[in-house]
């Protein structure tokens, strides 16, 4: 009886394309407070889920001035085109990858020799925390061409640089994240009903 | 229920079958887990801070959206300048670079309960979602430590003054890396 309990509940929202246009659609619309236009929070059987967040703010209790909505739903935001496919996207005069896990006492030097062997190093930003004075633990390259950036990071990532390891993947895709944690179960759908024998 | 009004028919039998069985209390299933698994992976963060004034509504907002999506805006008519808007996609390894930035500030644990309110000179509002813990801050502006030391929450202030200010570094970086061209 379980199991056909198990059948009859199948709804997945992520795999149902109605629902994913329905978030398309969303996706110009601002989230804001109190929640957000998240796509788990559409699910019906998701109400005990979304009780259990925990809310803290004056922005939950005031009123929202009506440009709150409006400021970040615009559709006219400029954006780089992409080539149409996925994967990393390049930036406006060539290729961004993010390092994490630097080094609070890293040095610029120490970042140039590391990823200069794979290429020119066009631009080199290492934030500092605004608190401490020490590196935050970011750092974003720019090469100029895609294969130095894919070396960069194939042979890179995982390894250690003054003691810490870092990670380094690219910074910009051309599509939103399609989240692989949500898509339990089968891959496809199937509107026949489930042998039951 | 109400949650099911604005679904399909078709999807509301499934609806309340679904909010039955969570409802009586039968063992999670995988599928319960993963949507467990992530309402907790959900990450959002928004950051205003404007004012309105002799140049019109100047201010500066930017949007990490769980899709990826960086959204960023600048206006002021200052001069007569217009709307400045940029988005991007960003790669996981990004949203999860400003989650530990976010994390080890625990600003989630902070309450802006005590915090100055927005007034004329401006205001700053900063709405996270991280897990299953939702926060939406909003105060006035800050000019400098001396107001975050005389304020009545000189602790917490302090930490959303500085959160504010890696993560404007972050956006900085990451929209003028992606837009800006250099000089020669």
């Amino acid at each position: 009886m379980a199991n056909a309990d198990a059948e009859a509940v199948d709804f997945e929202p992520e795999e149902d394309d109605l629902m994913d246009e329905d978030g398309a659609v969303d996706v110009d619309a601002s989230p804001r407070a109190p929640l957000p236009k998240l796509k788990s929070a559409i699910t019906g059987g998701s109400s005990s889920l979304s009780a259990a967040r925990k809310t803290k703010g004056r922005g939950f209790r005031e009123e929202a001035d009506a440009d709150r909505q409006t400021r970040l739903a615009s559709r006219d935001f400029d954006s780089l085109g992409s080539d149409g496919g996925p994967g990393p996207q390049r930036s406006i005069e060539g290729w961004i990858i993010l390092v994490t896990g630097v080094h609070e006492e890293a040095q610029e030097d120490d970042l140039q020799n590391a990823f200069g062997d794979f290429g020119e190093i066009k631009n080199l930003h290492l934030n500092l925390d605004r608190r401490t004075g020490f590196v935050k633990g970011y750092a974003l390259i720019e090469y100029e061409k895609f294969e130095e950036a894919q070396n960069a990071i194939a042979a890179m990532n995982g390894t250690e640089l003054l003691t810490q390891i870092i990670n380094v993947d690219w910074a910009f895709i051309n599509g939103p994240i399609r989240r692989k944690n949500m898509r339990s179960g089968r891959a496809h759908r199937s509107r026949s009903p489930r042998r039951r024998y | 229920m109400q949650r099911c009004s604005q679904i399909s028919i078709a999807k509301e039998t499934k609806c309340i079958i679904g909010a039955a069985i969570a409802f009586a209390n039968q063992p999670v299933r995988v599928r319960d887990a993963n949507m467990a698994t992530a309402a907790e992976d959900e990450f959002y963060l928004r950051y205003y801070v404007g004012h309105k004034g002799k140049f019109g509504h100047e201010f500066l907002e930017f949007e990490f959206r769980p899709d990826g999506k960086l959204r960023y805006a600048n206006n002021s008519n200052y001069k007569n300048d217009t709307m400045i808007r940029k988005e991007v996609f960003l790669t996981p390894a990004v949203l999860k670079e400003c989650r530990r930035i976010i994390s080890e500030s625990e600003i989630m644990k902070e309450d802006d309960a005590n915090w100055p309110e927005p007034d004329r000179v401006g205001r700053q509002e900063l709405e996270i979602v991280m897990g299953n813990e939702h926060i939406s801050f909003t105060t006035s502006k800050i000019g400098s430590l001396v107001d975050v030391q005389s304020s009545k929450d000189p602790e917490g202030l302090r930490i959303f003054y500085y959160l504010v200010q890696d993560l404007k570094c972050f956006v900085f970086s990451l929209i003028s890396l992606h837009f800006k061209i250099k000089p020669i």
